[in-house]
């Protein structure tokens, strides 16, 4: 019956958390599994520190049980909570003449004797903290004078000295650098992997999150929107309810967010697929153009960022080979834009088609700026006054800048 | 007085970061009893040192060198190694606990509490009556105006959540007994104030035997205590949701950081008055000299600085101008508001 051996590692049940009878959070349940990473992940204000504070006791429930080990937190010894649960905190601390491995030491606190001297196995355990989170280097030096990001993972080490099956951390990468970031991230998730503790963290960052997680808790409005695994309860249309996102969509096939732009600019037809669109798409949303594109197999990368962006989209299903019907709508489409963009997409037998369309444009005398690296034959044919050729995203910035393209052009035919 | 120049151990030691605690240990227990010697030995009645030795050696007798330096010297000396001391160990306590390098033990109004009281009995006539306590006065009403503020505060330290809270409370419990004894100076006989005022700058004069008892014991016990409890002093280093995730009892011990702290505050202040700036300077000259905030070094070794700093102090405040004693809290203040200001501009501690 006590043995932990089956007892998942933390498990809430109709957990409310707040301060002072004010809920915050209501209603609560989840379990976390041993060598789980469970992210955290909600706005700003959500609850989320409250909800880590009351899982390590330093704030009671409101009610609702916490078992941990499959006893209850409210009957464990601090000293006994200690060596099962560490935490990373947000506060910022300073000890002045420490040294990182004294600073270390001090998590060996539930596991020294009264006076807190160190046997050689503690010793052992600093330095193996240490090293976990890549930071045996920084053994001799004060831990006043460390960066942020240094900082960060000799906390976690202080809090893996603990020897813990839990380590909760609260924001663990805000205020680190990019590469702080992924390095705090990995140190946490090869620790469930290879050590077996489970790490509860609250993130701000969707996408990493995740890709990392093995669950996420959804926190919003005062309780949990969603409980899973990420890939089943991440999406764009949680994201941006989470969130209440206007200006972003989160794509789980792409696995970051694409940001829209204001698309009040002119209207741009895109002639991309394989791939070659989506830098086009993101500089032209950046710009504010408003886009169409065409014609798209589904599931091309292109197809996923044109959708997240907002583009107007004209596609064919994933295998299908580019057709007359599609063809013709997006002639129509293109014809009402104000100019024309050729990624410079690859052409095989499906898409064939696009190149034709790239003719027609160029031929009924529509503006057209393709990112061709070299002059597909059907250009170097068609009539070239209207046609101009962009090397490298600089000079396709540039163009797009130039009043050319912003100001009426003489040339439209179609107002 | 020319074999003090080589005992100002501490501002040459502060710039060294390399820990040896070793040697700064020895080094400041040899200063601690030269200075404690040369407190016996110097005085404005002048012996030689063969007479000393004599009257060390023989048991305490009645004749005028031997009441001098058993009765007068001796304890003074002892009292001052000992109440620096205490105070240093206050002052740690107290920074550790606020993680604020500028509080020292009378933040809490310790000794705006005992000068209350004490103004009672040396500005009015309210303790006209009590004669028969007479030698022991001022003492008692030091140590009753201590401890009721200690008692405040601990109460109210069980009601407020945050450290800084507590601060401005302690803060405010001292204006107010401030206030009564501004009050009470402004009513009070012209001949009676100059006494008062010197009393508030504090002296370890007039040490009796049984206060140095007191002292020793129940200083002693409190010393001991902090020691054993400077595992989770050290986890305070981390602040306190940090040390309650580590399974220090917060509530608990912040009640005996406070208990301990004000206790030994309170029995100086009882016995010398309020000696200023000891317990706010000497805890960063030992953080500095022993190069760590381990509180395992830093409690003795704060304890041993606090020594040899006050007995410097006292040996200059009563030998400079003899026989005209000066002030010990001026002495102190000219020792400690300069490494005060240095550390504060060197930045050299963090806390």
């Amino acid at each position: 019956m006590n043995t932990s051996a089956n007892q998942p590692e933390l498990s809430v049940q109709a957990l409310s958390v707040g301060y002072s009878s004010t809920p915050v959070l209501r209603d609560l349940h989840f379990v976390c599994e041993r060598g789980q990473f469970i992210s955290l992940l909600g706005p700003n204000g959500a609850g989320k520190t409250t909800l880590l504070r009351t899982l390590s006791r330093h704030l009671p429930p409101l009610s609702g049980a916490i078992q941990v080990r499959g006893k209850s937190l409210k009957a464990l010894g601090s000293l006994e909570l200690a060596r099962i649960m560490a935490v990373v905190l947000t506060d910022k601390i300073t000890p002045p003449l420490l040294t990182v491995e004294e600073f270390v030491a001090l998590g060996r606190y539930p596991h020294t004797d009264y006076l807190g001297r160190l046997r050689q196995v503690d010793k052992v355990r600093i330095h193996a903290a240490l090293n976990d989170v890549h930071a045996g280097a920084l053994r001799q030096r004060q831990f006043s004078d460390l960066s942020d990001g240094e900082r960060q993972k000799v906390l976690i080490a202080r809090a893996l000295a603990q020897e813990p099956q839990l380590l909760l951390l609260d924001e663990p990468t805000i205020h680190l650098d990019l590469r702080h970031r992924i390095e705090v991230m990995a140190i946490l998730r090869d620790l469930c992997r290879e050590q077996g503790i489970t790490v509860l963290a609250s993130l701000h960052d969707v996408d990493v999150a995740a890709k990392i997680s093995d669950r996420v808790a959804l926190i919003k409005n005062g309780g949990m929107m969603a409980w899973g695994a990420p890939e089943s309860i991440i999406n764009a249309a949680t994201v941006a309810e989470l969130y209440n996102l206007e200006q972003a969509v989160f794509d789980s096939a792409l696995g970051g967010l694409e940001i829209r732009g204001p698309s009040t600019g002119s209207r741009v037809f895109v002639l991309g697929g394989m791939g070659s669109g989506a830098g086009v798409y993101r500089m032209l949303a950046k710009k504010g153009f408003a886009i169409s594109t065409g014609v798209l197999q589904e599931h091309d990368l292109d197809f996923h960022v044109a959708r997240a962006l907002g583009a107007e989209c004209i596609s064919v299903a994933p295998t299908e080979t580019v057709n007359g019907l599609s063809t013709e709508q997006a002639l129509q489409v293109l014809l009402a834009c104000d100019f024309v963009v050729d990624s410079g997409f690859s052409v095989g037998p499906a898409n064939r088609a696009n190149l034709d369309l790239l003719a027609t444009a160029l031929a009924r005398g529509k503006t057209v700026l393709s990112l061709r690296e070299e002059k597909a034959p059907v250009l170097a044919g068609g009539s070239s006054a209207n046609l101009y050729t962009c090397r490298n995203a600089d000079q396709f910035l540039h163009l797009l800048d130039s009043t050319m393209l912003t100001s009426p052009i003489p040339l439209e035919e179609h107002a | 007085m020319s074999s003090s120049a080589d005992l100002t151990i501490t501002p040459a030691q502060a710039a060294l970061p390399a820990r040896r605690p070793v040697q700064v240990f020895v080094l400041l227990a040899c200063a601690a009893v030269v200075l404690l010697l040369l407190n016996i030995a110097v005085g404005s009645v002048q012996y030689s040192l063969a007479e000393i030795i004599a009257v060390l050696q023989a048991p305490p007798d009645a004749s005028t060198a031997g009441t001098i330096i058993w009765n007068i010297r001796i304890p003074r000396a002892i009292a001052a190694v000992f109440g620096g001391a205490y105070l240093a160990a206050s002052g740690l306590l107290l920074q550790i606990y606020f993680r604020n390098p500028i509080v020292g033990p009378y933040i809490l109004g310790i000794s705006s509490g005992a000068t209350l009281m004490v103004s009672f009995v040396m500005l009015t006539t309210v303790s006209a009556g009590l004669t028969m306590f007479s030698p022991y006065l001022n003492t008692l009403a030091a140590f009753v105006g201590a401890y009721t503020v200690m008692l405040i505060v601990l109460a109210v330290a069980n009601r407020v959540g945050g450290g800084a809270t507590l601060l401005i409370v302690g803060l405010m419990v001292g204006y107010l007994c401030g206030a009564v004894t501004a009050i009470l100076t402004a009513l009070a006989e012209k001949e009676k104030i100059k006494g008062f005022v010197l009393w508030q700058l504090g002296s370890f004069s007039g040490f009796k035997w049984d206060e140095i008892v007191l002292l020793l014991v129940g200083g002693g016990c409190i010393i001991t205590l902090l020691y054993i409890l400077s595992k989770p002093l050290n986890a305070f280093l981390l602040g306190e949701e940090y040390a309650a995730s580590l399974g220090v009892n917060i509530r608990r011990f912040r009640l005996l950081i406070l208990l301990c702290s004000c206790a030994l505050a309170g029995m100086i202040t009882s016995m010398a008055g309020p000696v200023a700036f000891i317990g706010m300077a000497v805890p960063h000259m030992a953080r500095l000299s022993f190069g760590t905030s381990d509180n395992r070094i830093l409690i003795p070794g704060a304890c041993l600085m606090g020594a040899v700093v006050t007995s410097l102090c006292d040996l200059i405040a009563r030998s400079v101008m003899a026989p005209v004693e000066l002030p010990l809290s001026a002495i102190t203040a000219f020792f400690g508001a300069p490494i005060v200001i240095s550390l504060l501009l060197k930045r050299r501690v963090k806390l």
